[in-house]
């Protein structure tokens, strides 16, 4: 549906670098990055508010180069939301199938069926600037779905909403999508944002997109450092390949002073023997050990004591240093485990690393 | 604390100074003098012409000056940096060269063609008009432009995705949000109009039931050292222009309890 091909694009001194991406009929396509990476800019060529300086877009098969926003067709929910202050709530909504002269008729049973989902019929005589914050977003979203675009396009709209309402608010638009049939490209910097909404994430760093691809292969296997960085991969160490076989390489590592065995993901190049590469794993995967629970095969295991106790509610986070060594690595529990482990800080600890959650990748 | 008493105090000294010139004309204040001033042919005359002239040239300032400033903040093209930087050179050149140079613009063979085939200028009414939107102008874009600056574009960018043209998103969104800016510039713009003197002394003359505007007619009593005459006319000139403001607060109180 739309379809963008090695598009370029300038703001001041900031260069969007051949950007591709397609986002299906219906699809959930998340663009996530961090803050500066180019993400708004983007959206503003998709939405036809910034030229770009190459490449094309294209959607519902329409080459975009010379349509202005107004005829794209797209719905767009920005990040302050723009909710026009001096107009009501109900004019705010039929602003968008006015502007495009629609008949009543034709969009009558779809606003009220959009004001009903969202729970907003109350709400439509008074002035964005008397709304919560909820309600500003529900309005949002039926202004922007209003006129029956086939593609919303949203930028970070729930940033700077609380915790529980967040969540509501990704459960509704779920549930409108699943309704109205519309594809979404949302961009974020919220990962957890981004890997609940999205079946298909791109990821975006430096004004390029360095990973695309599902939700759960972009979570479970980065496609860089930069992009396991950014995924909250902390957990990274430099090595050399000593051997490299058609399934896993042996890395030797000095931070963990061994070799650690990688398996190979089919779609990845094997390095050679004397590259250089690191090999990362989630916090969450590094595993503690001890006589009732012991190492496991094909587990690394290091020898050490925790030297930083972090707890943020049900979450826990460890820092674990090997003995002897400068490494510090980063551990994810629960409350459960703290307990059970009788975790404090300086107390030595075994930990493993399972070969299956090792990730490579090449420098 | 401190810091803001003495902020404040300087916000007081600005009512002072002010308050005291103002304060001053009352030593000379004769009630008769401004009887005598309103019940004048030629002061009344003066007043019209003041007030027609003001409207007139800060209509045509915001003619132009609306679309102006709405480029300026918008849009980057061209030539913006040195529009952006003439809007100064009313300030920097003074009145009264502004006023010598647009006579000697209506001495140069085309200046003296738009006079012959299209309008007089020099000593005439158009001329009253014409030095008070030069003078007025660049001021007003630089009012206008604020007002643009102060709302953000994602209004636009939205009312474009919902369907709107540019020229829809301006008039539905972008002006309407930005009225209230624009209608204190306006007034602002027209109050700078109605004192304008040095240019409008230089291209229009002093010309009585003419071209004599109030702040002219105001000169021509103090050159003929008549202070209490002199006082009448700058105390109604005064009260003309904070009338304008009054009613224009007045206005947006209003609008702003309507919204």
């Amino acid at each position: 549906m739309l379809e963008l091909d090695r598009v370029c694009a300038q703001a001041g001194a900031f260069r969007l670098k051949d950007i591709s991406l397609s986002v299906a009929e219906g699809e959930s396509h998340v663009l996530l990055g961090p803050s500066g990476a180019g993400k708004s800019t983007l959206l503003e060529v998709i939405i036809g508010l910034r030229p770009p300086t190459g490449g094309r877009v294209t959607f519902a098969g329409q080459d975009l180069r010379n349509v202005p926003a107004e005829k794209r067709g797209m719905g767009y929910l920005p990040q302050r939301l723009a909710l026009f202050p001096h107009l009501t709530v109900r004019e705010n909504i039929l602003y968008g199938p006015r502007s495009r002269h629609l008949r009543p008729s034709d969009y009558r049973a779809v606003v009220d069926s959009l004001i009903d989902a969202t729970g907003i019929g109350l709400l439509l005589d008074r002035r964005p600037d008397t709304l919560s914050g909820g309600e500003r977003q529900r309005v949002a979203l039926v202004r922007a779905l209003a006129a029956r675009p086939s593609l919303l396009l949203l930028d970070e709209p729930f940033s700077a909403l609380n915790e529980s309402l967040r969540h509501e608010l990704w459960h509704l638009l779920r549930a409108l999508q699943k309704e109205y049939g519309f594809a979404t490209l949302m961009i974020t910097h919220d990962l957890s944002e981004g890997f609940f909404l999205g079946d298909h994430i791109s990821v975006l760093i430096d004004g390029e997109i360095k990973q695309t691809g599902d939700r759960d292969s972009v979570w479970r296997h980065p496609a860089s450092v930069g992009v396991a960085r950014y995924l909250g991969i902390r957990n990274l160490m430099s090595g050399k390949v000593i051997e490299s076989a058609e399934q896993a390489v042996a890395v030797e590592c000095p931070a963990v002073g061994g070799v650690l065995r990688v398996n190979l993901l089919p779609d990845r190049p094997r390095p050679e023997v004397g590259a250089e590469v690191h090999v990362g794993i989630r916090a969450e995967f590094v595993v503690l050990r001890d006589a009732d629970h012991p190492p496991k095969e094909g587990e690394f295991i290091l020898h050490g004591c925790f030297t930083a106790v972090s707890v943020a509610g049900t979450d826990v986070t460890l820092l674990f240093q090997p003995e002897g060594k400068d490494l510090v690595l980063e551990l994810g529990v629960n409350r459960r485990l703290l307990r059970r482990f009788g975790i404090k800080t300086g107390q030595p600890v075994m930990v493993g690393l399972p070969r299956r959650d090792l990730l490579l990748f090449t420098s | 604390m401190r810091f803001g008493r003495a902020t404040i105090a300087c916000a007081l000294a600005v009512l002072a100074v002010y308050g005291l010139l103002i304060v001053s004309l009352f030593y000379f204040f004769d009630g008769t003098a401004i009887l005598e001033a309103l019940s004048s042919k030629r002061v009344l005359f003066s007043i019209q012409l003041s007030l027609v002239a003001a409207t007139v040239a800060t209509g045509l300032a915001l003619a132009v000056a609306v679309p102006a400033a709405y480029a300026l903040s918008r849009y980057h093209f061209r030539g913006r940096e040195l529009v952006d930087a003439i809007l100064e050179f009313p300030i920097i050149v003074s009145p009264a060269a502004l006023g010598a140079i647009i006579l000697i613009f209506f001495s140069n063979p085309v200046g003296e063609w738009v006079q012959e085939h299209v309008l007089q200028f020099v000593f005439a009414f158009a001329g009253v008009v014409l030095a008070q939107f030069i003078t007025t102008l660049g001021v007003a874009v630089r009012f206008m432009k604020s007002a643009f600056d102060q709302v953000p574009t994602s209004y636009e960018m939205v009312a474009r995705t919902l369907g709107a043209t540019p020229a829809r998103a301006f008039f539905t969104v972008s002006l309407r949000l930005a009225g209230r800016g624009l209608l204190a510039s306006g007034v602002l713009t027209w109050a700078k109009a109605l004192g304008e003197f040095g240019a409008t002394i230089m291209v229009a003359g002093t010309m009585a039931m003419r071209t004599e505007t109030l702040p002219i007619a105001i000169y021509m009593r103090l050159s003929t050292a008549d202070i209490k005459g002199t006082v009448a006319l700058i105390l109604v000139l005064l009260a003309l222009g904070l009338s304008a403001l009054y009613l224009a607060k007045f206005f947006f109180r209003e609008r702003r309890a309507r919204t």
